[in-house]
């Protein structure tokens, strides 16, 4: 009764709870939503064939995301005629992939590279549109979306580099169609065959022969375990996604306990009287407490309805927004799970109880005499537990500091963000003691003034509310600068350590394509690196790189290990981890499969420090072609003189463009996961701000008029409580990037450690500066907005 | 023998601060509020009056000495326990600023049995507001209301409850003559009429009158206790002379 009596009378005073919990909760909503949707789904191109037999997986603990170890062809061929001697199997399908990119107009067709065989079309089912299959080495079908219709000639890029390709026919699915012995010239390796079935076949015996029959080389898969037939780039790209959706509902949960703690700590401020009245008259320092849980949770329960009903109408908008980004598959849809939208409702409720937690405390120890009081002096700003978890948090946040600095370099990053968090809610938790010198500090110029005089006067006595006016400030500037700090420099980091690796003058790296073809690799003299994969017969893998070792020990500035003997198709050179992985040491011989599915006897010639090699395992760059013939050159750091026009689907970038390029793909995430960091952090901290300042500022009213009846001017009030607020957005903003400063310096240190380069801070001023000056202008309109409007028409008496 | 409601205070001592600029607010007082009496502690501003109401209502803990109610030493209760007690047999009415202003009168008027845990009938608040002669204004908010009639809601909520004692200071501090009779009227007939005990701070001679007994205080001790029959006149006089020396 008293809760909702309370939050009906003080309305305002809850809006910012409304708010933060609203919007918690539809972020939260939006974003389980959508990661629940983000699971693997059957790829489209096998949606009507009832039973796969899949090669075998390899372990995926690395993240790396690698497809399997692929069977050979002979070993395909073998699978193919076992599974349609099985009862009720009409034909066993087996599917491949390589390299295979439509030029239309002189520039290839984005997004559309990926080649298959044309019997692989019966999988989904496709069907010809127009033409016929394709027959003939360089027959094509294409999609009907390409545009192109069947007569005509079309120029392809291939592995080998673009050719002319006569069109028989097009599809009405994606996907571009070879005959299936020239698909099989591409991509000898199988990592899939489907089995279509007789009318009436019984699927079940179907699996069993087909698991008899493949024994232990692979899986059979039936059904919605046919997801697993995803290709792993997908699964990166989910995984990637799923990390920025992370990101995004945990820091959501974050800003929003924290707007929630510092609106009730301030509501408990504001109402110390009431609070003290109540104790007077019988309740006991529970049912206070209760009184504040319950005013909490009536707010969370309606804030959190809403939000999360926001959160289910938004969710298929930001699928369709991360497919659009890169971030999600292009088949993902949104599905509305009641259990996404239930937690995301259970979780503000929680949070939003976890912010009112320290304000109950308090509110509890309040005296029933406190009833008698009218003034609002702090004579308590720092209790006991305030002390206790201030010192807490600011410990574990300098411990997380040292984590980045010499932890693992993998978590380096969430180490930092980790320890600015604990560091922003610590020196929260601490600002009643480091705000009073800080005051004295700023306010020294202006003492003599009367308005410099009562500003702070104010400050210092009601600490508590200059800390909390100051604390949203705290938290947009600090994550800020921190999130913005960071990328920049690790970004700068990762560019130097590029720049000083390499001593080519120039490198040529793809530009439309998701590789360089053998013709743009070798347009150019230079090292040229042609990456694959190595599969051993326990679920492992090493990435390789096919090399030119002479062109490779020329570009290279990390190698000092002579790869002469890096020559027959026998030899490999490995790195020093590689080696201990595999337990080989120089002269040793090592089994591993190929692409193509071939077991090959690799004998080791050298073996390399770790950050000589772009992979553990470097081939000679013939060994690689010839047992992955539709493998991509990844770059090509030119030696002598650069090439003077592009070759197609190419590029040459100078060292320091080359430097500054980084990974594109990387980059683009990671630029699209910092806006969305600080949009969020940004706006929800404005609103806090805001919400903060107006009750402050409300309360204050009476104050303010007497200010007047003492003889001051409207505009030196107004004045003064500018004055205030400005100097609670400074001690914020300065404390805020005190914080990122500690938690970069962390970073940075840690990463030069990493890359082994030194490495200088670098902050894109402009984040902060818009973060402060936003900060400092929604400050001031909310104070002086409301104390002008209510000057106006209050009268002296 | 006591009756189970006295409120007695034995070498009752409140200080405030700490060593050099301490306040000695009560200096060792012992007295008996009787159960059914009429008390009113008069004495100059400063003299320890609001504080020694405190301290026998247990909203405040003394530094020394203890208080009881019946048999219980509130010294001995901790913080919910006193709270407890306060609610069920002690009612208490402030100078002013006594109602909680998102609440209407008869909200107010129900709020000590609520948090007691009871759900309260409609004639037990009807009655507690008629009793004060506010029978019509359950529904309004305070701030629909006079000073006077807020001051009557508050008696009405410390009277709710039918408490053993309760404790005004200055109840008519803050209202004419004419709203003053009422209210003491009102007290008055509580004690004749439920043989409840009242303890009232005041600085007025006639609402003094109203007692049985009244107390005077300086400095922080009780020096003189007026009985028999009172009147405003005799109550002045031995003020003025107890503030003079
Ligand atoms: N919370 C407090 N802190 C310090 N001194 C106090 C406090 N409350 C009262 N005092 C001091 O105790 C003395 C008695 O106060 P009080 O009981 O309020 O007097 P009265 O009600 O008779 O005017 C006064 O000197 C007053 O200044
Ligand atoms: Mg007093």
């Amino acid at each position: 009764m008293l809760s909702i009596a309370s939050i009906k009378s003080r309305w305002t005073s809850f809006i910012g709870t409304f708010v933060a919990v609203f919007l918690g909760v539809a972020i939260l909503s939006m974003t389980g939503l959508v990661l629940l949707s983000a699971h693997p789904t059957v790829p489209e191109r096998y949606r009507d064939t009832p039973v796969f037999a899949q090669s075998p997986t390899v372990d995926q603990q690395d993240s790396m995301f690698t497809d399997g170890k692929p069977w050979s062809a002979a070993k395909a061929g073998d699978l193919v005629v076992a599974f349609e001697q099985i009862p009720g199997v009409a034909r066993a399908i087996p599917d491949r992939t390589f390299y295979a990119q439509p030029v239309l107009g002189g520039d290839p067709v984005t997004d559309v590279d990926q080649g298959y065989p044309w019997s692989a079309a019966e999988l989904a089912p496709y069907r010809l549109a127009s033409g016929s299959p394709p027959h003939q080495a360089d027959d094509v079908v294409v999609p009907e979306t390409l545009g192109v219709s069947a007569g005509t000639t079309l120029t392809m890029l291939t592995a080998a580099g673009p050719a002319q390709y006569r069109v028989v026919g097009t599809v009405d699915g994606p996907g571009i169609y070879l005959s299936d012995s020239e698909a099989a010239r591409m991509s000898p390796g199988v990592r899939a065959i489907g089995l279509r079935l007789d009318p009436g076949a019984d699927q079940d015996a179907v699996q069993a022969g087909a698991r008899t029959a493949l024994g232990a080389d692979g899986q059979v898969l039936a059904g919605a375990a046919r997801a697993e037939l995803e290709p792993m780039a997908d699964q990166r790209v989910r995984w990637i996604g799923d990390q920025v959706l992370t990101g995004l509902g945990s820091l959501s949960a974050f800003v929003s306990m924290f707007v929630v703690a510092s609106t009730f700590a301030f509501v408990v401020a504001q109402r110390r009287r009431e609070l003290g009245l109540l104790r007077a008259i019988g309740a006991t320092p529970r049912q206070v407490r209760r009184v504040l849980f319950g005013e909490a949770l009536a707010i969370a329960v309606v804030a959190g309805l809403l939000g999360s009903v926001l959160g289910g109408v938004l969710a298929p908008v930001l699928g369709d927004l991360l497919i659009s980004a890169g971030l999600e598959p292009r088949t993902f849809v949104v599905e509305t799970q009641l259990l996404a939208l239930a937690g995301a409702f259970v979780v503000g409720l929680l949070v939003a109880m976890a912010g009112v937690w320290a304000a109950g405390r308090r509110a509890a120890r309040i005296r029933p005499l406190e009833a008698l009081r009218e003034a609002t002096v702090d004579s308590t700003p720092m209790t006991k537990g305030r002390w206790w978890a201030g010192g807490v948090c600011s410990g574990i946040g300098l411990l997380l500091i040292g984590l980045t600095v010499l932890g693992d370099p993998e978590d380096m990053t969430t180490n930092s963000l980790y320890a600015a968090m604990a560091l922003i809610v610590g020196s929260t938790l601490l600002a009643p003691v480091v705000i009073p010198p800080v005051v004295r500090l700023l306010t020294a110029p202006l003492a003599s003034s009367a308005v410099g005089m009562i500003v702070r006067g104010s400050a210092l006595t009601a600490v508590r509310r200059t800390a909390s006016t100051a604390a949203p400030v705290l938290l947009t500037v600090g994550l800020a600068v921190l999130i913005s700090g960071m990328v920049e420099t690790s970004m700068g980091g990762y560019a130097a350590a590029r720049e000083l690796a390499t001593r080519a003058v120039a490198i040529v790296i793809p530009n439309g394509t998701p590789g360089l073809s053998d013709q743009a690799a070798t347009a150019s003299p230079g090292a040229a690196l042609l990456p694959t994969e190595l599969y051993t017969d326990d679920r492992r893998h090493f990435p390789a790189t096919g090399i030119d070792p002479a062109a490779f020990a020329q570009a290279n500035t990390k190698l000092d290990n002579a790869l002469d003997g890096l020559v027959g198709p026998d030899t490999a050179a490995i790195t020093a981890s590689a080696a201990s992985q595999l337990g080989v040491r120089a002269g040793d011989t090592t089994r591993l499969t190929f692409e193509d599915g071939l077991l090959v006897t690799l004998r080791v010639v050298a073996v390399l420090p770790n950050s000589a090699a772009p992979t553990p395992i470097l081939l000679p760059r013939k060994t690689v072609r010839d047992h992955a013939p539709t493998a991509l050159t990844a770059a090509v750091h030119v030696l002598g003189s650069p090439p003077t026009t592009a070759p197609l689907g190419a590029q040459a970038l100078d060292r320091a463009a080359y430097a500054a390029s980084a990974d594109a793909d990387e980059d683009r995430l990671v630029r699209i996961f910092v806006a969305l960091l600080v949009i969020v952090a940004l706006g929800y901290t404005a609103l806090s701000i805001a919400n903060t300042l107006l009750m402050a500022t409300a309360s204050r009213i009476t104050d303010f008029t007497t200010l007047r009846r003492a003889g001051a001017t409207r505009r030196q009030v107004t004045l003064t409580a500018a004055a205030e607020s400005a100097l609670s957005v400074t001690i914020g903003a300065t404390l805020g990037f005190l914080i990122a400063l500690l938690a970069l310096y962390a970073n940075a240190t840690g990463l030069s450690h990493h890359l082994g380069t030194p490495l200088s801070l670098s902050i894109p001023w402009q984040v902060p500066l818009t973060a402060i000056t936003l900060s400092l202008a929604l400050a001031l309109t909310a104070t002086t907005l409301p104390i002008h409007l209510s000057l106006r028409h209050r009268p002296l008496t | 023998m006591p009756t189970p409601d006295t409120v007695r205070l034995r070498s009752v001592s409140k200080v405030y601060g700490s060593a050099p600029r301490s306040v000695t607010a009560l200096d060792s007082v012992t007295t008996e509020f009787p159960a059914g009496s009429f008390t009113a502690v008069m004495g100059p501003s400063g003299s320890g009056k609001s504080t020694l109401l405190h301290c026998a209502a247990g909203l405040d803990r003394p530094t020394g000495g203890e208080v009881l109610l019946g048999g219980t030493d509130l010294g001995g209760l901790d913080e919910t326990k006193l709270t407890e007690l306060r609610r069920e047999r002690i009612g208490f009415v402030f100078q002013s600023y006594n109602l909680v202003s998102a609440l209407t009168a008869a909200q107010n008027v129900a709020l000590p049995l609520r948090l007691a845990g009871r759900r309260p009938r409609p004639s037990e608040v009807d009655g507690a507001l008629a009793e004060v002669g506010l029978g019509a204004r359950g529904t309004h908010l305070p701030s629909e209301m006079s000073g006077g009639e807020q001051q009557r809601v508050a008696l009405a909520r410390a009277l709710v409850t039918r408490p053993a004692a309760v404790f005004a200071d200055e109840p008519t501090g803050a209202l004419d003559s004419k709203t003053s009779r009422d209210v003491l009227t009102l007290l008055r007939g509580v004690v004749d009429r439920h043989r409840q005990t009242v303890v009232m701070v005041t600085h007025d001679p006639v609402a003094a009158s109203y007692a049985d007994r009244v107390l005077l205080m300086v400095d922080g001790r009780i020096t003189e206790e007026l009985t028999g029959s009172l009147t405003a006149e005799s109550i002045a006089t031995a003020n003025r002379r107890g503030t003079s020396c």
